[in-house]
């Protein structure tokens, strides 16, 4: 921090983070950070390290170098921050009963016994497993499991909530579900961290995403800044008539009487349209979309794939 | 929703072993299978002690019967010192045909035939009977010796000179060791307890302690844990739980041997245990104590450093097996333990650390393990014990998940766990 000091400590800095499993480097150099209150999307492709990257942030692993606070230190358990962590692996004691779990996971992370069952109880009511609570958990379906392992995740209140894939294996009702109770804490003040492959769910739910590939990150910032940077926005018309060609747009995609079109040269919406105009297309309608962050992952990530071949 | 945590963070630690503890070992406690296994144990014993204790009424009976009804027999004295008076008093009948007189047993005409030798300190007393029974049959030797002893006895004529001869005389013995009354086995038996505490509690104990701790990683449940608590509380929490397991089985075991004792102790063949006689002398009660617990924490620390590389229990077999081994090799030294404690292989037996509890703890009862010898084993054992806990931390920490990276484990000894140092 500098001399003024005025600077915000972000909730969880990484910087120059890297990690080596023996000769194998999954993360060559990443640095960002997470601001106290935003919905952060985590994204990358399979095996491009963001789980790696979760557990060096939590001290699961002993990253190789570089530094990862959590609140400005390294994160220790129930020593600053509250935590809540919902890991990819997912397991529980299974031959207990859902119940005393769950109270011993609220009591470890420091309720009471009488607030952790109530908790618990209210939880369990809330998800429709109220009947379950003293079965035992491996006598619960997968999705049921999963539920519970949620509850135990978010039942300290937590001020960081670390999500790993936290909709896979719940049907739609579930997952809706699962995105209210995400949504509902992220309300309540909480700092969310998603790692997804749901790319509606980001666009649905996340301030601002970093893109991991190669060990790096590949786009980092808002959504909307992150779109801009590939490609930014496009334009869709509807009209009739003849669609002739120009230096201010290209036409990415067409069909009868509709098109996208890709802006060229700095042209704005405005230059766009008068073009269109004046070249005599009859247009429609005119709207203004932005890229979709899948569209983008594609071309990051499918790129990657043709390179290879 | 909401609920805010209790945040006092100064006693969080214990707090948390506390839950972890009573965790660990209710759920133990609540399985049938712990009770199937720890009841399995009396069951058998009381189905022993039911044995030994019918045996003994059977025996008893016959040797009263055989006092008020006399058994009828024939003998045959080619050493002559049988007088026929005795002989016909206990039922005998003396007879000079032994061929008759063998007959006469195999056909049911008479229940036994003695052939006593010419000389009975170097020939065999020949004994025939009719068959009633294993028990019974021993009534036949009995009666056989015991006619010849009254013979003796009457030979020598003097009581004092037959207790002589018969060895039936009270010994007192008083050793010295340092110029000390030495207690003999009075002194060397409490501090021994330890001794079997160890061993029962090892043996008991050692494979709940494996399992537990591969626990977590089988239920994958290590990265839960893992963000959630500090990973030295987890497993002190388990160890202490697991003593109160085995402080259980324990008292499960000793209620019917106690319960055994306190009824049936005369009907049963036990060697009568005067109390009185033991010393409790506290120098070694304290030692013995002392190797108990650090030899407890070294090998309870070893066996989670096992469970947290080894991926399942069976792989971890491998090397409790050896492990065991070398705790209890001991054992098969103990004549030299107790004879030579000076030689060069109990000293090394003695400074070992996977032998040094069970060599210390037996040279600690018998008196011949020095304040010295003591301090540096129990020692040992302490300073050993709590780096191989924090040792078996980090491999449980970093082993459970992260298998291809080399662990480092001079930094996690530098690290001190604040359990560890009583923060
Ligand atoms: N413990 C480990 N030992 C060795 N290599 C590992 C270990 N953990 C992860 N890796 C490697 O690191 C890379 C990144 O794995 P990671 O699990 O972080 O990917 P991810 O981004 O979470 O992928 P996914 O989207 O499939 O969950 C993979 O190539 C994996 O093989
Ligand atoms: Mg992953």
């Amino acid at each position: 921090m500098t001399a003024g000091g005025a600077a915000i400590e972000p909730l969880v800095r990484i910087e120059n983070f890297r990690m080596d499993f023996g000769e194998t480097r999954v993360i060559r150099d990443l640095s960002f950070d997470v601001r106290a209150g935003e919905t952060f999307g985590f994204l990358g492709s399979n095996g491009s390290g963001k789980t790696t990257t979760l557990r060096a942030l939590l001290g699961i692993y002993q990253p190789t170098a570089g530094v990862l606070h959590i609140g400005g230190k390294v994160f220790e358990p129930r020593d600053g921050v509250r935590l809540g962590y919902l890991p990819e692996e997912r397991g529980l004691y299974k031959k207990e009963a859902v119940l005393d779990v769950m109270v011993y996971f609220g009591r470890l992370k420091g309720l009471s016994k009488a607030q952790a069952r109530s908790w618990s109880l209210e939880y369990l009511d809330r998800v429709e497993l109220a009947d379950k609570a003293s079965t035992r958990l491996d006598k619960l379906s997968g999705g049921e499991q999963q539920k519970i392992q949620l509850g135990v995740t978010i039942m300290n209140d937590p001020e960081l909530l670390i999500l790993d894939e936290p909709t896979k294996g719940f049907d739609p009702v579930n997952r809706r579900l699962l995105m209210d109770i995400i949504e509902e804490q992220k309300l309540a003040g909480s700092t969310v961290i998603m790692v997804t492959h749901q790319m509606e769910e980001v666009e649905r739910l996340c301030d601002r995403v970093i893109l991991l590939k190669d060990g790096t990150s590949r786009a980092y910032g808002t959504v909307a800044e992150v779109q801009e940077q590939f490609g930014g926005t496009l334009y869709r018309i509807t009209y009739t008539g003849p669609l002739p060609g120009s230096d201010l747009y290209e036409v990415t995609a067409a069909d009868v009487g509709s098109a996208d079109l890709a802006p060229r040269n700095g042209a704005d919406e405005t230059a766009v349209l008068r073009e269109l105009v004046t070249s005599g297309v009859a247009v429609r309608s005119f709207t203004t979309e932005r890229v979709s962050l899948e569209e983008i992952f594609i071309r990051v990530y499918g790129k990657e794939t043709a390179d290879l071949t | 929703m909401t609920t805010t945590p209790t945040r006092a963070s100064s006693f969080l630690g214990r707090h948390n072993l506390g839950t972890v503890v009573g965790f660990e070992f209710i759920r133990t406690i609540k399985k049938r299978r712990f009770w199937i296994a720890t009841l399995a144990i009396p069951v058998v014993m009381a189905i022993i002690f039911t044995l030994v204790f019918a045996s003994n009424s059977s025996t008893r009976a016959t040797s009263e019967a055989q006092k008020n009804a006399t058994l009828s027999f024939t003998y045959t004295d080619a050493s002559g010192i049988i007088p026929d008076a005795v002989a016909t008093a206990m039922g005998g009948h003396k007879s000079t045909d032994p061929d008759t007189a063998l007959a006469d047993v195999k056909a049911g005409r008479s229940d036994a035939y003695f052939a006593y030798p010419a000389n009975p300190a170097t020939e065999h007393v020949k004994v025939y009977g009719a068959d009633k029974g294993i028990f019974a049959d021993n009534t036949y030797e009995a009666v056989a010796k015991q006619l010849l002893t009254i013979a003796a006895q009457a030979r020598i004529g003097s009581p004092v000179l037959t207790a002589a001869a018969g060895g039936n005389v009270t010994v007192d013995t008083q050793t010295f060791r340092n110029g000390q009354v030495a207690g003999g086995f009075g002194t060397a038996l409490p501090p021994l307890m330890f001794l079997v505490l160890f061993y029962v509690s090892i043996i008991l104990l050692s494979s709940q302690m494996l399992n537990s701790t591969l626990e977590e990683k089988e239920n994958r449940v290590t990265e839960m844990i893992l963000t959630t608590l500090n990973p030295t509380t987890l497993i002190v929490g388990k160890i202490i739980s697991l003593f109160l397991v085995g402080l259980v089985q324990i008292g499960v075991f000793l209620t019917p041997v106690a319960i055994g004792y306190a009824f049936f102790r005369d009907r049963l063949a036990l060697p009568d245990v005067d109390l009185t006689s033991l010393v409790f002398e506290p120098g070694p009660l304290l030692v013995g104590a002392l190797l108990l617990l650090g030899g407890f924490t070294l090998f309870t620390a070893m066996l989670v450093a096992i469970g947290a590389i080894m991926p399942t229990a069976k792989e971890a077999g491998v090397i409790f097996g050896p492990l065991m081994a070398l705790i209890f090799v001991p054992f098969y030294a103990i004549s030299l333990i107790l004879s030579d404690p000076h030689s060069a292989v109990v000293q090394a037996f003695t400074y070992f650390p996977l032998s040094a509890p069970v060599t210390a703890m037996l040279r600690n009862g018998f008196g011949t393990l020095n304040t010295t010898e003591a301090i540096i084993v129990i020692a040992e054992l302490f300073i050993l014990g709590t780096l191989v806990l924090r040792l078996a931390v980090h491999l449980f920490r970093y082993g459970s998940i992260q298998y291809s990276s080399k662990l480092s484990v001079t930094k996690t000894l530098r690290r001190t766990p604040p359990e560890l140092t009583g923060k």
